[in-house]
């Protein structure tokens, strides 16, 4: 640790260029200027029905939606274009039945080319229905007690919004700080970068036998093996500490509802970075190899892993190729905790499999380490 | 004389290949003995399973009593290996590399630095202890790699050609710190391949080749086998018993 400390360019590379990456990256995810608050449309076709509807319409306008009022022809045309995804139909006689508490129905016209957009209308559809049947059990209430509500009364129940509350992520929208993905995911290269290449100095310390005489002066070689990896946990652990402080203090990250669980994930990330990096040591006969493999496998693994873009916006191949390497189950923890809000338990999956990445690189590193260069 | 190392013989294969074939030969307690040989002989694989670094895939070695096959923690405690190659951290500097060693060796925190300021002094590099190594000259760092290896007051050291590639001044002063440690008891195996070192230096010299041991003797009785000693040299023993080709 003292050797990683002294070293000007180790400590630049593993915990300066990481923020540079991070920092760059951010203002790419980022937009010049705050886009125009374009609401969502809404196609209704309501067939220019007064009262309700109409009332349905205004009260969707007013909750941050454009309702965009079409002729059924008009809609069905746009739909079958591919303009839209579907829209609401509001029947004829619809205006006239809830006043009168008579029976109802609201259409959702859908393509069903977006799963997404159909469950959009379904939810918005099922929100109306629910406002129309509690205007219409106080009709029907008000009737049985014989007090037949004017259209006055009628409007003002109907008008009690907000009918439906909605609230839109869109892409592009300062709604979330894209620091939040970028610092862990190249905080994770980073970090099993390092630890990769520090398989080149245990390489290294082999070549010149200062392992053998380390064997010499009575230390065993498990205690050797534990303390190479107890020393690249380390370094790990350290940058990993530095950045997540300089996120957080620094640059406004937000760590979600369970920093804890973001503390744990990024600990087994380091002892799974940390294991690798042994084994390849354990591997590899030569120092140039082991240097040579450690890039490749660093800058191969960290785009599968979803650290240079996060993986959910990736398409499902590359996320399934992904989920080979440990950087993909940490990052998708990140994005989880920090960027859609779950709780600790949500990662455990990724917090065991990451457990079983160190397990296995830690195995085939028992079994494959030699003190000794080939003879 | 008292033997101090007995190695009965030992033999290592490599990929089916012998480096080393039943090799015996005893070094007596205080003694400086020499292990000669051409490149590839099998000097440096015999080191290892002298110093408990490889073990022997038959054979054994007994070092003050103790079995290095069967009692290699005890065999540990009593010797201090200096490869050929520089076995020290360059980052680190010499009382660092010395007070490293010397507490992987078991010494105490306290006791380690008092001896590694103490073997600064006596290789003459008290006032560079300091230093990043890296910044060392060749001899320097021979030097640190000697002092590592004495850090647990061995009693038996193993000195693998420590004097290759340094400047005369250096090399002298390597040849006055092992001639001390042998009057002040220590027993030496030494390698090299500079004859006239082996002549000024060992008591006794075994001479290996191809895996084997084919000489034993005081540098006077080796030349006494090939001529009058008066006027033969060791390197023309060494040529006589090893042969003129080139061993690359």
């Amino acid at each position: 640790m003292r050797i990683f400390w002294r070293d000007r360019f180790s400590l630049t590379f593993a915990l300066i260029f990481p923020l540079v990456f991070a920092g760059a990256f951010t203002l790419a995810w980022e937009e010049d200027d705050e886009p125009p608050g374009v609401a969502p449309r809404l196609t209704v076709v309501a067939a220019g029905q007064q009262g309700f509807p109409e009332h349905l319409v205004a009260a969707l306008n007013d909750s941050g939606w454009t309702a965009d009022e079409r002729s059924l022809e008009g809609a069905l045309d746009a739909l079958g274009q591919g303009d839209i995804g579907g829209f609401l139909l509001f029947p004829a006689g619809f205006g006239t039945a809830i006043p009168t508490g008579s029976e109802a129905r609201i259409r959702v016209v859908v393509s069903g080319k977006d799963p997404a957009e159909t469950a959009t209308l379904e939810g918005i559809a099922r929100a109306l229905a629910g406002r129309a049947q509690t205007v219409m059990l106080a009709v029907r209430g008000a009737r049985d007690l014989a007090t037949v509500p004017d259209a006055e009364q009628v409007s003002a129940v109907s008008r009690l919004p907000p009918l439906v509350s909605l609230e839109v992520r869109r892409t592009g929208e300062r709604r979330y700080n894209p620091i939040d993905f970028t610092l862990p995911g190249y905080l994770t290269m980073f970090v099993f970068f390092v630890a990769a290449l520090g398989a080149g100095s245990i390489v290294l310390e082999r070549e010149t036998r200062t392992l053998e005489r380390l064997v010499s002066s009575g230390v065993r070689a498990a205690s050797i093996l534990a303390g190479k990896f107890l020393v690249a946990a380390g370094k790990g652990i350290t940058q990993l500490a530095v950045l997540w402080m300089v996120g957080v203090f620094a640059l406004s990250i937000d760590l979600g509802a369970s920093p804890g669980a973001v503390v744990v994930v990024s600990l087994l990330f380091a002892l799974a970075s940390a294991a690798f990096g042994i084994m390849l040591a354990a591997m590899v006969n030569t120092m140039r190899s082991a240097s040579s493999i450690a890039m490749l496998a660093s800058l191969t693994l960290a785009p599968l892993g979803g650290c240079w873009w996060p993986l959910f916006i990736a398409p499902d191949w590359l996320q399934a190729i992904g989920r080979l390497t440990p950087h993909a189950w940490a990052n998708d923890a990140f994005n989880r905790l920090m960027v859609f809000g779950a709780s600790a338990s949500d990662v455990v999956p990724n917090m065991l499999t990451l457990v079983a990445f160190a397990v296995v690189f830690g195995a085939i590193a028992l079994v494959r380490f030699r003190l000794s260069p080939p003879t | 004389m008292e033997t101090y190392l007995q190695a009965e013989a030992l033999a290592k294969h490599f990929d089916g290949v012998a480096a080393v074939e039943d090799v015996s030969f005893v070094i007596h307690t205080k003694e400086i003995f020499g292990l000669l040989g051409p490149n590839g002989a099998g000097k440096t694989t015999t080191i290892r399973m002298l110093s408990t670094i490889l073990a022997p895939d038959s054979g054994d070695v007994r070092i003050g009593g103790h079995s290095a096959v069967r009692e290699g923690d005890e065999v540990r405690k009593r010797i201090g290996v200096c490869p050929q190659e520089l076995a020290l951290y360059p980052e680190l500097s010499a009382f660092d590399n010395l007070v490293f060693f010397g507490r992987m060796n078991g010494l105490p925190g306290r006791a380690a630095k008092a001896r590694a300021r103490a073997l600064l002094a006596e290789t003459g590099l008290d006032d560079r202890g300091g230093e990043a190594v890296k910044k060392y000259s060749g001899g320097m760092k021979r030097r640190v790699n000697i002092a590592i290896a004495l850090m647990n007051r061995p009693k038996l050291l193993f000195l693998d050609e420590p004097t290759v590639g340094i400047d005369p001044q250096s090399r002298n002063k390597i040849f006055e710190t092992v001639l001390g440690l042998r009057d002040e008891g220590t027993t030496v195996l030494y390698t090299t391949h500079y004859m006239e070192e082996a002549d000024r230096l060992c008591d006794r010299i075994g001479i290996m080749d191809r895996g084997r041991i084919i000489a034993v003797g005081t540098p006077a009785e080796l030349k006494r086998q090939v001529g009058d000693p008066g006027k033969t040299t060791l390197e023309e023993v060494f040529l006589r018993l090893t042969g003129r080709s080139l061993r690359d």
